[in-house]
């Protein structure tokens, strides 16, 4: 079973339309968001309806939710900053992002093993927490153990990785972190997403059960960019865009 | 967020394509399957490639859990010699047509899928399970005693859980807190697409939504609606007496 996981799309059109046909021409079974459609440039909606046209389940990230009680005026369309990117933000958008689940959990029973996948944008404890390459591993260990999970899929910090922990009893932790398809942060300016496979057996632990692999995939970084600049959004997300800082 | 939760299809392709075609106008913003793809029909192949195609969320079924191991046993609890005889037929006939790389996905899928909602600084979860949580097979009736469905879903850490496999949807409100103090659950029975046993042959699913004042303190904070649709029936119980399968599961088809 391939799954793909993508998070971090920043209302970033040009970046997702390629993402979706990069993932389109892959044999893929399933497909879920870890959040973090919007904020930082001029297409949350567009992004929005394309989700809810193709149905992908997906969990809300820090910028989703800051529409919970965000007030819009006329005057707050034209004032120049960051919070332009909310505001932009039609009503049924607002609704659609204000009931997204905060994770979502896979439960496994492959060969009398139970293997739970956990998706979460942050970590499992908080929205906006950063579990990174090098978070110390006991603290890893200690979310993910409160959390019931076996291999744990972030995203938030736009950097991707895969690390393997050992827990005390023996057993391979996988923590994945899904980079991000609209802002990379990891000084490569392409975007990324995840595929995840889930291998149907597993032999005495020998084998990993799981087999990531980062995508990265061109896209019109100068579209994305300029239309930043055309725009009330600060003007220094368009280079962050073109530095992947 | 409207979710459109389906199962039971039960390699039944027409009311398979009339769901999708169904559930495309309603405008649900996820959908999800909730297992039994395969058996008692000809197009168990087929209907794993619609699903796979789409990249729709699906959980195994007691079927899929069956034919994905290639065993001769789908935990199907028939109770007659006559039942137990043509359910051989079934899943070996199944066994016999599934294609190894359907067999592969089938045996890959997850037991459970959860959501965890944190709206309104209230913890709520949302369980997709087959039978019931603690067993694939397990038949969760609507005249189950109400404290021994509130004891499944909070050993299941489960505010609102949906799963089929009975072939009769229900929507059925628990509370499990106390006088003031309420703690409301939901048990759905999302029916069945392809094989519908509650005298309605028409094919069945859910849709459910969540609203963004959803706690478990409102009891209605939650809407559920059973949608039927119609489906080209006599195609189904047709391909069902061409082939090798016993011609009962056409009628089946036909009576509900």
């Amino acid at each position: 079973m391939k799954i793909a996981l993508f998070s971090d799309i920043h209302a970033n059109l040009q970046a997702f339309e390629e993402m979706l046909a990069d993932l389109d021409s892959r044999p893929i079974d399933a497909v879920y968001c870890l959040g973090d459609l919007v904020g930082y440039n001029v297409w949350p909606n567009e992004i929005i309806s394309e989700m809810q046209r193709r149905k992908v389940p997906c969990i809300a990230g820090n910028h989703d939710v800051k529409v919970n009680g965000l007030i819009t005026t006329a005057t707050s369309l034209k004032e120049p900053g960051k919070k332009y990117a909310y505001h932009l933000i039609d009503e049924p958008g607002r609704k659609y992002l204000s009931t997204l689940p905060a994770h979502i959990k896979l439960e496994y029973k492959i060969d009398g093993q139970r293997l739970n996948i956990m998706l979460a944008h942050g970590s499992t404890r908080s929205i906006d927490e950063y579990v990174l390459i090098d978070t110390n591993e006991a603290y890893v260990l200690e979310l993910m153990e409160e959390a019931n999970a076996d291999v744990l899929c972030v995203g938030h910090s736009h950097k991707p990785y895969h690390r393997v922990i050992i827990d005390g009893k023996g057993n391979k932790k996988h923590i994945i972190n899904t980079g991000s398809v609209g802002k990379p942060k990891d000084g490569n300016p392409k975007g990324c997403y995840v595929l995840l496979t889930i291998e149907p057996s597993v032999s005495q632990g020998s084998e990993d059960i799981v087999a990531v692999e980062f995508i990265r995939f061109d896209y019109n970084i100068e579209k994305a960019a300029k239309a930043i600049e055309d725009s009330p959004l600060p003007i220094e997300f368009a280079d962050m865009l073109r530095q992947a800082k | 967020m409207k979710i459109a939760l389906f199962s039971d299809i039960h390699a039944n392709l027409p009311a398979l394509e009339a769901f999708f075609k169904d559930v495309e106008t309603r405008n649900t913003d996820a959908i999800c399957c909730l297992g039994d793809l395969v058996g008692y029909n000809i197009w168990p192949n087929e209907v794993i490639d619609e699903i796979r195609r789409r990249g729709i969320p699906t959980i195994a079924g007691n079927y899929d859990w069956g034919i994905g191991r290639s065993s001769d046993d789908c935990g199907c609890a028939y109770k007659t010699d006559d039942e137990k005889a043509m359910g051989k037929v079934s899943i070996s006939y199944t066994n016999q047509i599934v294609r190894d790389e359907q067999r592969a996905y089938l045996r890959t899928l997850p037991a459970h899928i959860r959501l965890e909602y944190q709206l309104n600084h209230d913890k709520r979860n949302i369980l997709f399970v087959h039978g019931s949580p603690r067993k694939v097979n397990e038949y969760l009736f609507e005249d189950r005693d109400e404290k021994s469905m509130i004891r499944i879903m909070e050993q299941a850490d489960a505010d609102i859980m949906c799963f089929g496999h009975t072939h009769q949807p229900y929507h059925c409100i628990l509370n499990s807190g106390t006088e003031g103090n309420d703690h409301f659950r939901h048990a759905i029975n999302i029916g069945s697409v392809g094989k519908p046993k509650d005298k309605d042959p028409r094919g069945g699913y859910v849709i459910l939504t969540i609203n963004p004042d959803s706690t478990v303190t409102v009891k209605d904070s939650i809407t559920v609606e059973f949608i039927r649709f119609e489906y080209d029936i006599e195609k189904a119980a047709k391909a069902v007496e061409d082939s090798p399968l016993p011609n009962e599961y056409a009628d089946m088809l036909r009576n509900a």
